[in-house]
């Protein structure tokens, strides 16, 4: 019996013993480093005033320093100038401006950030205010989550989380327009959740919105019918130097004529990119396919079905070529076919101004007319502009 | 008897779930750093404590990294997250940062170290306009090109470290303070052999070696790039074959991830003599840590001036 109250005595020893030697551990004596911070205090005053002495016209010595304009968002605006010379019509030739975003990117609190997009375009040349997105992003959920709060482009597939003024291409592939229209952008929340994979990068994004103002598959119910997204990427770093992408989409809400409508997508993204010359070479091979069912005010279902591959390549810093193929069913209507393939050759000045051109072949039903058009813009941003998702 | 031996199970497995937490807090802090020089020096700083990544690769030019989603995992289970700042970065981490979802490691906190806080600059602008190409508002961020500057950065890593990990104060000072003694004598040993050539006229491709400059007593009289960021112009590179060849330059100095078109044109119209050197760790094989990359690149300058002297 005694030996057993001994052991018991040991082994709440060994176990104070393994706690205390965790927080003996813990302890220290700043003598060393106190004078460590010193030499280099010295040393760096020493450097300092050395530079300071013999300062050359392009050489001064400063210290970065916070002011009160650091609390501003980060503002840029990005115009988008086009021309345009079609086969088809009475009036073959044009030049206007597509539209200016603004920019306003910021953090609100520790907890989130907001970004905030304005635009202002149109028909034409006929330019109106609008806001494109405006949103909250929260910062500090636990368990890989993160919040969406506001108007934002949806997680559908993605050329549609893309600002058009970043694409590759001049105009829309005919496909993502016939079933995303100029892009599916809506009000609500999504909440977006990184997976705990080892192996691979996947994020679920879940959204419930209100319905779109502008889209040809959904609208604003009459009744409490949100529109409602689901999203999963998958992305492997094939190499260093290149990645896959695959992403499946699905949406599902009311559309103008307060019936159902459903939409399916799959997106396949391809990227070449040496790291050591990521400036000089890249190819880039994007593709993706839409799946559509929906309920006419007859409650007849149409279904249909569009896609859209290019192929990105660049030849030099600033030379980048694009050749697009689109084709696509009208989700709203039977029997609508169009098709349109184009080259776009690009030339990018810096990364704020770049130059495209390129011609555009569309045929839609029947398919036993063609349209030429020959296309041209100009895009240059002002301001602090961000990275575009890779 | 039967209750004894319950107890006795308590206290065995309260052993084993304290060795366990014992060993939970001895385990390295994850740590992700923007360039490959700023991990080397935290590897240097935290030692066994830490287990370091980089986003970017040493031969990788530090302004155009592609925020892939792969790193966002990396980011999202990071402790620490270390940056050059000074908008280096600007054009690729913020975007990782949002989507990392790790509040540990967001601007403010802890996790989150600027190694620029209180560096002294150079070359900071005194109108911020893009006319001037691609410039950095708050000065050339490229300053761990400066072996004291590198002293500057160990310190802010370690004043963070042991924020996030007291426990551990007692190695990263010592390491600290290795690191910081390693630095004095190898500055020695790089001056020493850069004293014969102080004041050499230098032409470089990109505007990112002012810190090497002054701390080893070149002289860059002129880049290939007109303005930074522009890549080099005929007109400009006119203009530098007619630099070198008046003032009888000797060396060009070309990073990894710069095309040795420009410099070839120059080099085929002259007698000078590219030289390629590293701005960042792991930019060639051999540059395995900070130090390598000044023994390879002033290593590569001596012998190339050498060479040429003797030539002469």
């Amino acid at each position: 019996m005694k030996n057993q109250y001994t052991l018991h005595i040991l082994l709440f020893l060994f176990v104070i013993l393994f706690v205390a030697g965790g927080a003996l551990k813990a302890q220290d004596s700043t003598a060393t480093d106190s004078v460590t911070i010193e030499q280099i205090r010295k040393q760096m005053g020493e450097t300092q005033s050395k530079e300071q002495k013999t300062p050359s016209p392009t050489q001064q010595t400063h210290s970065a320093r916070a002011t009160s304009s650091n609390l501003n968002p980060d503002i840029s605006a990005i115009t988008d100038f086009r021309s345009l010379y079609t086969s088809r019509g009475d009036r073959n030739w044009d030049a206007y401006l597509q539209g200016v975003e603004l920019s306003l990117r910021a953090a609100i609190d520790p907890y989130a950030r907001a970004n905030i997009y304005p635009v202002f375009e149109g028909d034409q040349g006929q330019l109106a205010a609008k806001i494109e997105e405006a949103y909250l992003q929260s910062l500090s959920l636990p368990y890989g989550l993160q919040l969406k709060i506001g108007k934002f482009r949806q997680a559908f597939g993605r050329i549609n989380i893309v600002h058009q003024h970043a694409l590759p291409i001049i105009e829309l592939p005919v496909a993502s327009e016939a079933f995303l229209g100029e892009a599916l952008i809506d009000q609500g929340a999504s909440l977006s959740w990184l997976l705990p994979n080892q192996a691979f990068y996947q994020e679920l994004i879940v959204s419930v919105t209100r319905g779109p103002d502008e889209s040809p598959l959904f609208a604003v119910s009459d009744h409490t019918v949100p529109l409602k997204l689901v999203h999963l990427k998958n992305f492997w770093a094939l190499t260093d130097n290149a990645t896959l992408e695959l992403g499946l989409s699905g949406a599902m809400g009311s559309n103008e004529a307060q019936k159902k409508s459903k939409l399916g997508g799959i997106d396949l993204t391809y990227i070449w990119k040496p790291v050591r010359f990521n400036t000089y070479k890249s190819f880039k091979w994007q593709s993706e396919f839409f799946f559509s069912n929906t309920k006419t005010a007859s409650d007849k279902k149409i279904n249909a079905w569009g896609m859209y591959s290019w192929m990105e390549y660049q030849l030099s810093r600033r030379w980048f070529v694009t050749g697009l193929y689109s084709y696509t069913e009208d989700p709203n209507m039977y029997d609508v076919e169009e098709q349109a393939a184009s080259a776009t050759f690009g030339w990018y000045a810096t990364e704020f101004q770049k130059l495209e051109f390129g011609p555009k072949l569309y045929t839609d039903n029947g398919f036993s007319k063609v349209t030429f058009s020959g296309l041209f813009r100009w895009v240059f941003v002002i301001g602090m502009h961000g990275a575009h998702q890779y | 008897m039967k209750r004894l031996h319950t107890f006795k199970i308590f206290i065995l497995a309260l052993g084993i779930f304290v060795t366990g937490l014992n060993h939970s807090t001895v385990a390295q802090l994850k740590v992700v750093t923007t360039l490959p020089d700023l991990a080397s020096i935290t590897q240097y700083v935290g030692g066994n404590h830490v287990d370091v990544f980089s986003i970017a690769k040493g031969y990788q030019n530090p302004h155009f990294v592609d925020p892939k989603p792969s790193y966002i995992v990396k980011l999202s289970r990071a402790d620490m997250f270390v940056t050059v700042g000074l908008d280096l970065e600007l054009g690729w981490s913020p975007q990782l940062l949002q989507s990392s979802r790790n509040s540990k490691i967001q601007k403010g906190n802890p996790g989150y170290v600027d190694v620029s806080e209180g560096m002294a600059l150079l070359q900071v602008p005194t109108t911020t306009t893009r006319e001037e190409g691609d410039i950095h508002i708050y000065g050339n961020p490229h300053y761990w090109l400066d072996p004291l500057r590198g002293k500057q950065i160990a310190q802010n890593i370690y004043n963070h470290l042991v924020q996030i990990d007291p426990k551990n104060q007692t190695d990263y000072a010592k390491n600290l303070k290795t690191f910081d003694d390693k630095v004095d004598q190898k500055l020695v040993e790089w001056q020493q052999k850069m004293a014969p050539y102080q004041n050499t006229e230098v032409i470089a491709y990109h505007n990112e070696w002012v810190y090497f400059e002054k701390r080893f007593g070149l002289h860059i009289v002129d880049f290939l790039e007109p303005k930074p960021g522009i890549p080099p112009s005929p007109s400009q590179l006119v203009k530098i074959i007619n630099e070198v060849k008046s003032r009888k330059i000797p060396i060009l100095i070309n990073s990894p991830y710069f095309s040795s078109s420009s410099p070839d044109v120059v080099a085929r119209n002259t007698n000078i003599k590219i030289v390629k050197i590293s701005t960042m760790t792991g930019g060639y094989d051999e540059i395995k840590n900070y130090f390598d990359l000044f023994d390879y690149d002033i290593n590569k300058i001596v012998s190339a001036l050498t060479d040429n002297n003797s030539s002469n």
